[in-house]
């Protein structure tokens, strides 16, 4: 059993001779994991149309102020001559007010669906940030530490999945409005900032344990892997073992995780604000429009549809891009 | 490799042969103990238990020199690498790289020793970041140690790219883009990257196919030869480890049992377990016709490292075992009648030979 001896040439695999570095501009790129991904996202038909929509939606959002200037109204005027004395508009589709008027206040229904698009997207946007910011961080920490860190970052995911998350969202409105003076004393703008502000910390705040213990999980399996101790044994420091060895290895569940929630954060806000503890006047939210426009179905249904048909097709699309994505960074889950 | 010389001459570093003279060991280990607690319930409480996976492993490295490791899987030849590159701290016991003791070193003052420790990993599908090119995954240890200007850093690795039989050009490739020996190979160049004077080599090609053992292998005895590295080669194969290593360690069970020259260790093998091992190889000469030998049929398992056998650890699946073996744990230390630096760690050591094919 005498596998070549010293000097045989036995099968070393040949380079051109002439290797010199000879580097030009025609040198093929290789393709990491994540550029293959993006790739396959690119020719699913089903990706590119929900992205698009969902694109759609946030220039919608973000052009809101240019779009409502190009229909020549604004989201707060009162147009009562528009509505009869109960309350129900006069006009529907017109040039003047593209979606008709609301009932009872007449407020142009186009330029508060616009507006309405933008607390959705923002909430859900931040949320989704922050959440995933501190669930990564945690989820490295606890996965790449272990020993006492772990056991607090754990216990500590455990807690909040185990808290109530509907009756803690619900509760901490008027926790935090008393807090601020209580509501009688806050004018409305500063109600619905408070309000703003506490939705995006209960969506972040349940939002990172999830994370926070996957990211866990997969750390525990790559700490192991050879290119970990490979980076050990070089002398790579802790921080840029964290960052620069595991952090790109855990794109995919961050990716996965980032774009399932964006479409439950839509929806916990348009719930919340549905239940009355979500954004309030003067910030027009399609949760909202729908809690109001319930008692105006039969007279007004447009009323109630356009703020519906908006949060079903943008969190359809998100959930389905969602799916896509996570297709794309593992194929084997395809059908 | 008709391209050899002109290769050569890219590197610098003194060759083996001027590095082998002198005397002292590079590396010595001395009674190296990992033991891995580990917990157990048992009835209402925990007991703790501890894993004796490597339990007093001694030897020397000299400049240039090649240790083979062998053994079966769980005997501890992989811990012991990993203790040796401070990717464990051993429990006990010394590792002395040139006289400093590194066993218990905090990670700061290690870093210059890292440079002259580096480890090949087994399996070469999960020993580099598959999220970094190639350039990227070997250009970390010249960042890391600063060992290249700033800017110069592509020269260097298109030069170990080279130096490793590799394309220099794919250089900005991801390893999903190589093949099994390809991606050794690049692992072998992040270990060079640091011109390290020691490699743990942790059972380089038994994750791959056996013709792409035998460049990988060849590679690794160039850079022996040329770059006078010294290597501890831990294996399972013993024909790998006859073709490569001078000196060879027989381990059972977290502790050598046996320990010679390669002609003493596959020549005249006196330990038990030495024999039974080497005569387990499959011989090629039975195809043509040629009687098989006798073949050493050990029966059972390993005995647990958690609860290892008193005494010699081997006895419990040893044919020659006698009482003694149960009470008195032997040393190991040289026999009557072995050559001198080989020794057995057996109450009944003979050398058995006609075990092997001599070396071809």
């Amino acid at each position: 059993m005498s596998i070549g001896s010293p000097g045989s040439t036995v099968g070393v695999e040949d380079h051109p001779a002439s290797a010199e570095p000879v580097r030009t501009a025609a040198t093929p790129h290789g393709k990491s994991p994540s550029r293959i991904a993006f790739d396959r996202l690119r020719k699913d038909k089903v990706a590119v149309t929900c992205a698009s929509i969902v694109v759609f939606f946030i220039l919608i959002a973000v052009f809101a102020p240019l779009l409502a200037k190009l229909e020549g109204q604004n989201y707060s005027t009162f147009h009562t001559d528009l509505v009869d004395e109960f309350g129900y508009p006069t006009i529907s589709f017109s040039p003047d007010h593209w979606f008709g008027v609301e009932p009872k206040t007449g407020r142009d229904s186009f330029a508060r669906w616009v507006y309405g698009a933008r607390p959705s997207l923002i909430i859900a946007f931040l949320a989704t940030l922050f959440g995933t910011v501190v669930g990564v961080v945690m989820g490295l920490l606890a996965g790449f530490l272990g020993g006492w860190v772990d056991r607090v970052i754990s216990w500590l995911v455990d807690f909040v999945l185990s808290l109530p998350y509907l009756l803690f969202a619900i509760a901490l409105v008027p926790i935090v409005e008393s807090m601020r003076g209580g509501s009688f004393n806050l004018t409305p703008q500063e109600q619905a900032q408070i309000r703003f502000y506490v939705l995006i910390f209960v969506l972040s705040f349940f939002g990172w344990a999830g994370l926070a213990r996957i990211i866990r999980g997969e750390v525990l399996s790559l700490r192991e892997r050879e290119f970990v101790l490979a980076a050990k044994a070089i002398g790579v420091p802790t921080r840029q073992v964290l960052f620069k060895e595991l952090l790109p290895n855990l794109v995919a569940p961050i990716v996965i995780s980032a774009s399932l929630s964006l479409p439950a954060y839509v929806t916990a806000e348009a719930g919340l604000s549905f239940l009355g503890v979500g954004l309030v006047e003067p910030i027009p939210s399609w949760g909202q429009t729908i809690a109001v426009a319930t008692n105006w179905f039969k007279a007004d249904p447009l009323y109630l549809w356009l703020p519906v048909i908006g949060i079903t097709v943008l969190v359809l699309s998100l959930a389905l891009l969602g799916d896509a994505i996570r297709d794309a960074f593992d194929p084997k889950t395809r059908r | 490799m008709s391209d050899n010389n002109t290769v050569r001459k890219v590197d610098s570093v003194p060759s083996g042969s001027t590095a082998k003279d002198s005397g002292a060991p590079l590396l010595q280990v001395r009674d190296l103990k990992m033991y891995f607690p580990i917990k157990e319930a048992a009835g209402l409480g925990r007991t703790k238990k501890v894993v004796q996976a490597v339990d007093g492993v001694s030897f020397e490295l000299k400049a240039g020199a090649s240790m083979g490791l062998v053994g079966e899987s769980g005997c501890g030849k992989s811990t012991t690498g990993r203790m040796i590159t401070r990717l464990l701290t051993p429990t006990a016991g010394e590792i002395l790289f040139k006289g400093t003791n590194i066993a218990h070193l905090k990670e700061r003052e290690l870093r210059p020793f890292r440079r002259q420790l580096q480890i090949v990993f087994q399996d070469p599908y999960s020993s580099l970041n598959p999220r970094q090119t190639v350039s990227n995954i070997i250009s970390t240890p010249l960042r890391v140690h600063n060992l290249v200007k700033k800017g110069k850093e592509l020269d260097r690795v298109q030069e170990l790219l080279e130096r490793v039989g590799l394309n220099p050009e794919h250089h900005n490739r991801y390893p999903n883009e190589f093949s099994g020996g390809q991606r050794q190979r690049i692992g072998i160049a992040r270990a060079l990257a640091v011109e390290p004077e020691v490699i743990i080599a942790d059972e380089p090609v038994s994750a791959l196919d056996v013709s792409i053992q035998a460049q990988v292998m060849n590679l690794l005895e160039d850079l022996r030869r040329d770059l006078g590295i010294a290597f501890v080669f831990i294996a399972h194969d013993l024909g790998v480890v006859r073709h490569f290593c001078d000196q060879v360690a027989v381990m059972y069970l977290g502790k050598i049992v046996e320990q010679g020259s390669r002609e003493q260790i596959y020549g005249a093998p006196q330990h038990p377990y030495t024999q039974a091992l080497l005569s387990a190889a499959p011989d090629l000469g039975t195809i043509r016709g040629v009687p098989p030998k006798e073949r050493i049929r050990l029966v059972g398992d390993v005995p647990s490292p958690i609860d290892p056998p008193s005494g010699c650890r081997f006895r419990t699946r040893c044919w020659k075992a006698e009482d003694i073996c149960a009470t008195q744990e032997p040393l190991l230390e040289p026999k009557a009648h072995s050559s001198a630096g080989h020794a057995a760690a057996c109450h009944f050591a003979e050398p058995k030979v006609d075990l092997t094919a001599a070396t071809a």
